[in-house]
């Protein structure tokens, strides 16, 4: 059986592949992805706990509202996106400086 | 066992592999086609956990949904890549931005080695196994749980959903005065 050691770690290293993108990419979409990596990554650990230590389903039940939760902020997050677009014709982070057009 | 072994193995390799190529790319397109590959890395490990319901809703809420929206909001704003105008030294390092950025990115990775290092031998229970490997279904314990224990969580997360979708359907939608 595979321990319990290594799902953390490939749990962790999701976490901080996703903190980098967010931290070192400048588009909206590649944070927007960083994000999803982190919401990924929580979802595993949960479920690994689930299985490891609590030995319940209740961390299943967690990874499920965190992709329902995902879903929602990626559809949002996309609208924004697209709007900023539309206004600013680039999807540059560092041109999103103001709040109102 | 075998099978969960190579499983794992497979899932795992796909996960880190994706994920390592999804930040050194920098086509953002390429980017999103290796965050699917990240996703059904995790799939297949949630798989290995017994979690199938989980492994499956994964697969079709994010493969499906998320990185199908993602490509279209790429291909809908042009899809460019942005690269670095600046410094020619950190452009051939493989991260985008400018040197903070690159700076904070080493040191994230330096809190990784941490947490490795920390989990590896401060944790008591790392080379832990579970030794039942009769994964029964998962799918009816779930359903009762969501609609016993956790009915207003699945009620609320309903709300977010219309929420969600009038909003990214309302902040999406052209003005008025700019259709003219």
């Amino acid at each position: 059986m595979i321990s319990y050691g290594s799902y953390l770690l490939i749990s962790a290293f999701l976490f901080v592949i996703g903190l980098i993108i967010m931290m070192a990419r400048k588009n909206i979409v590649a944070i927007l992805l960083g994000i999803e990596f982190i919401l990924n990554s929580a979802a595993l650990s949960f479920v690994t706990y689930s299985k490891f230590i609590t030995k319940n389903l209740d961390g299943h039940i967690f990874a499920l509202f965190i992709i329902v939760i995902a879903a929602a902020e990626a559809a949002v997050g996309l609208a924004i996106i697209i709007r900023f677009f539309q206004i600013k014709e680039t999807i540059h982070i560092d041109e999103a400086t103001e709040l109102r057009n | 066992m075998l099978f969960l072994n190579v499983l794992f193995g497979v899932s795992a390799v796909l996960t880190i592999a994706s994920s390592l190529l999804c930040v050194f790319t920098k086509n953002i397109m390429h980017a999103c086609v290796y965050l699917l590959g990240a996703l059904l890395g995790v799939a297949g490990l949630y798989m290995t956990l017994g979690a199938d319901f989980v492994a499956v809703t994964q697969i079709m809420v994010y493969v499906g949904g998320i990185v199908i929206l993602m490509l279209f909001a790429v291909m809908l704003t042009g899809g460019k890549e942005f690269v670095s105008k600046a410094q020619k030294l950190l452009n051939l390092v493989p991260l985008m931005g400018n040197k903070w950025t690159f700076l904070i990115a080493s040191l994230a990775s330096l809190v990784f080695a941490g947490v490795t290092v920390q989990l590896y031998f401060k944790l008591p229970e790392f080379f832990k196994t579970v030794d039942n490997t009769e994964f029964s279904s998962t799918v009816d314990e779930l359903g009762k749980l969501l609609i016993t224990d956790h009915l207003l969580a699945f009620e609320l997360s309903s709300v977010l959903l219309l929420g969600a979708l009038v909003g990214a359907a309302i902040i999406a939608r052209p003005r008025k005065e700019e259709v003219k």
